[in-house]
């Protein structure tokens, strides 16, 4: 559990020191695109950029261990519950304002290489379905809750925009499909295909089909059209956990998350803790992303 | 029981997955906005894509779905508004972006009305007429904006004749001035003379809903086009600065409004909802600003 009172939450953390501060800092590789979303873990900056091994188009599942860049947030604490207590953050660029941060619990993902990107078709995926288990994999059960993402993860995306669509089980079991978005020719390293200002865009995760509320299983991915000359990728699975407006340059916005409604977001045993950037305009290249929140547990 | 019982369900329905976030960046044309007048974001570029109400004039139509904010059917449970949180963007000369925001269901609407047919009535062709025709969806009647779809030269005067919230039909609309505007897109109706700018169109006294529109008729010329929209106003909010740098000073806020919290309940969205803003730019002209921000909801 997490706290039993106002008083029980500021005795956790003054007396028994049941919370910390964390922070984190990135560096853009290169220039956004307006009106699109960026998956930061690939970018320099502390944790370290993510290249995101794996086999191609096999689930990798991370958590709080995951060696590629993650943020420790002092471990197990079951049967305790480990919360958000504040959550801050400010960009330094010369252009791309205003911006959103969005903190999200980056349960696995599928990555996607050479042929893969530049062909159609579809490209089917191994990976065990989520379940109800003890295991960190499972943290999300049955996969309540997560949302799926396409993002450009290590090798910039080539020339041609083709439509993409994501086969999934949902939460219990049943066959599913996204909407078909239009991919975006020459992304870079971390943005997310399916977002931006334009017709069949999603901002920022693609949408289930009717009456889900989760994805259990990532089936395939399905390429239409021209396929991109070139490009990695990855195919995200999350769950969204904060959303923060940083208005304008060099302005630190801090968000009090305990007075909020609903309040204090869980951070789950093993939650590998990754942000996307919403940009307006184009975020100029070596922009800096400084990120940082609280956290606090009880029991 | 759809719906929530109680804030432990509202707190709860985040865990269970039954939550979306959209986000959305709509960019107003370059024509100059009026101070004080209201603009549609759905005609504006950006995502979602614009809805520029291009179908057969005069024939009621529903807004195509992906021209509002996407969010999935929840049905049989209930889907309602938690947050807003909108911010604007502007260039170093253009500050003045601040604005009142109504976000709205767009229900059903009209196109294409000749703002200088004047004395000819401009019938209106509804579901009652033609059942390929779609009737006003989800709600029984809403309320009624006036849409630029091109740029008006002058101030004309018009009224409608509609069917009303309980069905009577042959009801009249108290007389409306448009204005002049640089461009489609904003709302061009007007109290007097042109110098104070409604968003929704007065009806005959008594009347709280519109159902469907019978005809429009122009007793002043407007020199343009408009569209006459029926919506559902779901969320009143403002936003209080734009975003903006000038000569190393960075100034921004970005405003946050949450149901329960800001208000009491939380507004109903209904399965097949078309969502957008209309805005007010209360101290100058909106044109070429930004909107970006997100909306989520939770349902249960």
């Amino acid at each position: 559990m997490g706290w039993t009172s106002q008083d029980d939450l500021i005795t956790q953390l003054t007396v028994n020191g049941k919370g910390d501060t964390v922070t984190m800092t990135k560096t853009l590789n290169s220039a956004g695109t307006a009106g699109a979303w960026t998956l930061l873990s690939p970018h320099n900056g502390w944790p370290i950029a993510s290249t995101f091994a794996g086999a191609d188009l096999t689930y990798v599942p991370t958590d709080d261990t995951w060696a590629q860049g993650t943020i420790y947030t002092g471990g197990d604490v079951s049967t305790a519950t480990k919360h958000f207590l504040t959550a801050g953050g400010c960009v330094v660029a010369a252009a791309g304002a205003p911006w959103y941060i969005m903190a999200i619990d980056l349960v696995g993902y599928v990555p996607l290489t050479t042929t893969n990107v530049s062909t159609t078709g579809t490209k089917t995926v191994t990976m065990t379905a989520l379940s109800n288990t003890a295991s960190k994999g499972d943290r999300y059960a049955n996969g309540v809750g997560l949302r799926m993402f396409v993002a450009s993860s290590v090798v910039a995306m080539g020339a041609n925009a083709p439509t993409c669509i994501i086969n999934y089980l949902d939460q219990g079991g049943a066959a599913g499909a996204t909407t078909t978005f239009t991919s975006t020719a020459s992304m870079g390293v971390g943005q997310l295909l399916n977002t931006g200002a334009a017709a069949n865009k999603y901002n920022p995760f693609l949408p289930l089909a009717a009456g889900d509320t989760g994805v259990s299983d990532i089936v395939s991915l399905v390429w239409a059209g021209t396929a991109h000359a070139s490009g990695s990728v990855i195919i995200g699975l999350c769950k969204p956990l904060w959303c923060l407006p940083l208005p304008a340059t060099g302005l630190y916005s801090k968000m009090d998350l305990v007075n909020a409604m609903p309040s204090m977001r869980q951070i789950k045993d093993g939650a590998n803790i990754q942000f996307l950037l919403f940009q307006t305009g184009a975020t100029t290249t070596g922009g800096t992303v400084n990120i940082d929140f609280d956290y606090g547990y009880g029991g | 029981m759809s719906g929530f019982a109680n804030v432990a369900e509202y707190a709860r329905a985040d865990e269970l997955g039954q939550c979306w976030l959209t986000a959305f960046r709509k960019t107003v044309a370059s024509a100059a906005t009026t101070t004080k007048a209201w603009i549609d974001y759905s005609y504006f570029a950006g995502s979602p894509p614009a809805n520029f109400y291009a179908s057969a004039p005069s024939v009621a139509a529903l807004v195509e779905r992906d021209k509002g904010f996407r969010f999935p059917d929840v049905t049989p449970k209930t889907q309602h508004l938690k947050t807003v949180n909108v911010m604007t963007a502007n260039t170093a000369t253009a500050v003045n972006a601040r604005q009142r925001l109504i976000l709205c269901d767009y229900l059903l609407y009209y196109p294409f009305i000749d703002t200088d047919a004047i004395g000819e009535t401009q019938t209106m062709t509804n579901n009652a007429d033609d059942p390929l025709v779609p009737a006003i969806p989800r709600y029984p009647a809403g309320k009624v904006i006036a849409v630029a779809q091109s740029a008006a030269s002058t101030i004309g005067t018009f009224t409608f004749t509609y069917t009303n919230q309980d069905g009577v039909g042959g009801r009249v609309s108290q007389a409306h001035s448009t204005f002049a505007v640089a461009g489609g897109g904003q709302v061009v109706s007007a109290d007097g003379g042109g110098t104070s700018f409604n968003p929704y169109l007065a009806l005959q006294s008594g009347d709280t809903g519109v159902k469907s529109i019978e005809s429009v008729t122009f007793t002043g010329a407007g020199g343009g086009l408009m569209a006459l929209v029926i919506v559902k106003p779901l969320f009143n909010g403002y936003v209080t600065q734009e975003c903006r740098t000038t000569t190393g000073v960075a100034y921004g806020a970005a405003d946050e409004f949450m149901s329960i919290i800001n208000a009491a309940g939380a507004p109903q969205i209904k399965d097949g909802a078309v969502l957008n803003f209309f805005a007010e730019g209360t101290q100058g002209s909106l044109a070429g600003s930004q909107l970006v921000g997100f909306v989520e909801t939770v349902w249960n």
